[in-house]
């Protein structure tokens, strides 16, 4: 069955550390599930201030519904804002939180 | 809802002294200023060569009243004559391929229905996806089920005035047991014969058009009386069956398959148009493989498919007209445009006069690869997105704008609502990602080759896939070199012939980019500023032709790649597309080639065990993005000299599609030898030659460190030779 593993908090660290590039077998392949099928319905980022600022958010049920965005937390660093999508995304596949912070 | 301030112009190249309509949206009322700025670099990033733009003298800045102006999407028929539709009794009857049955809204089929005051009739699907009839103020008749999507079914209704009995129903061509092929239904209505406006694919509401339809229509019918259901039923031509003779009108979409008449093959020739280009050459309810080319058999090809997102033309008004003075320089322009936060940067592209060169280097600006991608919605049209670009979807703020819209037209990468393929791409509407200040993706990334001529002090004027496709050769042949952008993808035949003629005669040509001269499209022969791109067999592709719809409408060409048309990029530019990935770039290593003395002038100042673009603004190296390589199987000269090889990528690189005929899993930057890219040069006839960079990235290593690095070096040294008459 194609699942994350929710004990590998060691990929989780490794995408922390350098969400581009070279990649272990393992991350990819966790990437690759994460990654799968649409984005609808899943945590996206959103540049709110070009260059500047990012946020997360969810796209609507379809094109022409508006987008939810969650102001709870803005990012000044692209990879924060990253880092903070593949949490989101470890959460809506595991029910879990991601074990890293 | 995010805002902007929108503009387009009714020409994207001009020469001096042309004039120019602008047409500009603003959400706001109130004034907006314009201001004409010509562009040289439209990056806006840290890590960028800087925002550059000059003022024109002889245009003044203006101002003018904001007002909105909506973008009507939608693709329908509207037909002239409406007294001849002003009908009591009557009868319809058209196949219809219905695709977005869970729309949850009425989608008209044909009628004269106004919803504004009920009147009219119309045969449409409503709401639930089942058939039904209005007719005025009368309660809808509707059959019970609801049709299955991408089928083909024959829909029929007859209303008696005199009687006031109405008729419905619908057979679907394919029988399945335990659903029943044919429905039909029966109620009451009053007659209303108001002559409004009569449609196909959408109705009236006042002077507004809606319901639009979504799937395919094959020959609508209109009859002036209550005919029997079961003669309605039958397929025209068949035993028992109606003629066009009998009918108030009875459209053949198999006529006039490249243009935008629909024509009435009864008696009365009630002949309309179609309005934001329909899909046409669509296999129609008839068709059964014998023919895969419409133009050989265009009886089965009688369907057109309609999208309640299709977008040819805005149509708005001009809010005011810009004449070009007659002295301004040849170069990449903007309409700049600001009311309070909000900004609007419109790109015009002018070029020098007809018959003229102002320099002698010319860079060959891609308009029509801007078109195959005008505002994409990749990130909800593919399902494949973060996979193939290995990144979390990121939304800039005008994919918000998109998103929230539902759309400002789409582009050839995308899906239309109801899932089906995109094949046409208009200027005439604003494009939100032809803009600098955008990703360096196409005219943003162009910018970073306008910036480096600029910094170099190199004269260039712009020459477009326009003029191109209009003049051929002729377009280029003044020219001692050529610049190509990063990404010049999109080609038609007459385009590639002309810049084929023009290596062949001498030209030299520096193509600065990758994965160009990929795909095959057409310009429409008459409709200004449109082309078409059909995503044929096989390529790198947003999404794939339905059976038997791979020929263009516009021109009856097999479309798709130029590979699969006799002509793989390498025949020209001695590479051509072997591998993508987005998230990293990586850099060149030299090869023997670079120590041919043929190539001595291009290496001239760079060391030899220089790793050549480990830096740059697009990606981090200079090659990366897109990657092209040489092959002399498809097309690489025997001559042509491998003067550098990048190979070290990750697995976020990935093999191109049409390459691998069977399924394995060595088609990664880590295991597949063929993800690379080839710096290339070699010589033509009678004097010319060819460099290409094979790298999207390229461009973005222009700038780094003041212009001083080897990736600027070399390109350099072979711009300034290329521009020297004497042989190579």
């Amino acid at each position: 069955m194609l699942s994350i593993d929710p004990t590998r908090t060691d990929l989780c660290e490794e995408f922390k550390r350098q969400p581009a590039g070279r990649h272990s077998a393992d991350l990819h392949r966790l990437l690759d599930l994460m990654r799968w099928g649409y984005a609808r319905g899943k945590t996206i980022i959103l540049c709110t201030v070009p260059h500047k600022e990012w946020r997360l958010a969810k796209m609507g049920p379809r094109r022409g519904s508006k987008v939810q965005v969650d102001n709870s937390r803005v990012f000044h660093d692209h990879d924060d804002a990253v880092w903070a999508c593949f949490r989101a995304r470890w959460k809506e596949m595991t029910g879990r939180d991601c074990p890293v912070e | 809802m995010s805002e902007r301030l929108l503009a387009y112009t009714d020409k994207l190249s001009a020469k001096p002294g042309d004039l120019i309509q602008v047409k500009v949206s603003s959400p706001h009322s109130g004034k907006y200023r314009a201001r004409l700025v010509r562009m040289i670099c439209g990056d806006d990033s840290a890590d960028g060569p800087g925002f550059k733009t000059e003022p024109v003298k002889g245009v003044a800045e203006s101002e003018h009243a904001a007002r909105f102006q909506p973008v009507p999407l939608g693709s329908y028929a509207a037909i002239k004559d409406r007294k001849g539709f002003a009908l009591a009794s009557f009868s319809l009857a058209a196949f219809i391929w219905p695709t977005r049955l869970d729309k949850g809204e009425a989608q008209c089929i044909l009628g004269n229905w106004d919803a504004a005051n009920a009147s009219g009739y119309a045969l449409y699907l409503d709401a639930q996806g089942r058939i039904a009839l209005r007719v005025g103020e009368s309660a809808p008749v509707t059959l019970e089920a609801p049709l299955l999507s991408r089928h083909w079914y024959r829909v029929a209704a007859s209303f008696d005035a005199k009687s006031g009995r109405v008729t419905l129903a619908a057979h679907r061509q394919l029988p399945y047991a335990g659903n029943p092929q044919r429905q039909i239904a029966r109620g009451k209505a009053a007659a209303s014969t108001a002559a409004n406006r009569f449609l196909i694919a959408a109705w009236n509401d006042g002077a507004k058009v809606t319901a639009h339809f979504n799937g395919k229509i094959d020959s609508p019918t209109v009859y002036a009386k209550a005919q029997p259901i079961e003669a309605l039923l039958l397929p025209p031509g068949s035993r028992g069956a109606l003629t066009p003779r009998q009918a108030v009108a009875a459209w053949d979409f198999a006529r006039d398959i490249p243009g935008t008449t629909v024509i009435d093959r009864g008696p009365k020739r009630r002949n309309g148009q179609t309005v934001n280009l329909p899909t046409r050459a669509m296999t129609g309810w008839n068709w059964n493989g014998t023919e895969m080319n419409w133009v050989h058999k265009p009886e089965h090809y009688g369907a057109i498919h309609f999208h309640d997102d299709d977008l040819y033309d805005c149509g708005w008004e001009t809010d005011f007209t810009l004449r070009l003075p007659k002295t301004l320089k040849s170069g990449i322009y903007c309409l700049h445009l600001t009311q309070g936060d909000l900004e609007e940067w419109t790109p015009l592209f002018v070029t020098p006069p007809k018959g003229k060169a102002t320099a002698r280097l010319a860079f060959l600006v891609p308009t029509a690869s801007y078109l195959a991608y005008a505002n994409h919605q990749m990130s909800t049209s593919w399902h494949f997105d973060e996979l193939s670009s290995s990144r979390f979807t990121t939304f800039s703020q005008a994919d918000l704008y998109m998103e929230e819209a539902g759309s400002l037209g789409l582009s050839t990468y995308d899906l239309h609502n109801d899932g089906s393929g995109v094949c046409h791409s208009s200027y005439l509407r604003p494009i939100l990602n032809m803009r600098p200040k955008t990703d360096l993706w196409q005219f943003n990334a162009d910018t970073h080759i306008t910036d480096w001529l600029e910094a170099k002090k190199l004269p260039y004027d712009i020459i477009t896939d326009e003029e191109l496709e209009r003049d051929g050769v002729a377009a280029l042949k003044r020219y001692a070199c050529v610049i190509t952008g990063t990404h010049p993808e999109y080609y038609s035949e007459r385009m590639l012939d002309g810049v084929q003629d023009y290596t062949n005669h001498g030209g030299r040509l520096m193509y600065l980019g990758a994965n160009g001269f990929y795909w095959r499209i057409a310009w429409h022969p008459k409709l200004p500023g449109v082309i078409e791109h059909r995503r044929s067999e096989d390529g790198m592709r947003a999404w794939w032709t339905e059976t038997g719809e791979s020929y263009m409408e516009f021109t009856g060409e097999y479309s798709g790649l130029w590979r699969r048309n006799g002509r793989p990029p390498n025949m020209l530019a001695g590479v051509g597309f072997s591998a993508q990935g987005f998230d990293v770039a990586s850099w060149f290593d030299r090869m023997p080639g670079s120590n041919d003395p043929r190539a001595a002038f291009i290496f001239k100042g760079v060391g030899q065990n220089e790793r050549i673009g480990d830096f740059g603004s697009v990606g981090g190296g200079a090659a990366g993005w897109e990657l092209d390589r040489a092959d002399a199987a498809l097309g690489t000269p025997p001559h042509a000299l491998i003067l550098a090889t990048a190979n070290e990528f990750p697995a976020s690189y990935h093999w191109v599609k049409e390459e691998f005929n069977h399924s394995h899993s060595a088609v990664n930057g880590d295991t597949c030898p063929m993800v690379k890219a080839d710096l290339v040069f070699f010589e033509t006839p009678k004097g010319g030659a060819v460099f290409s960079a094979s790298s999207i990235s390229w461009a973005g290593s222009l700038a780094h460190n003041g212009y001083d690095n080897n990736v600027s070096r070399i390109t350099e040294n072979v711009v300034r030779r290329f521009l020297e008459a004497k042989p190579l």
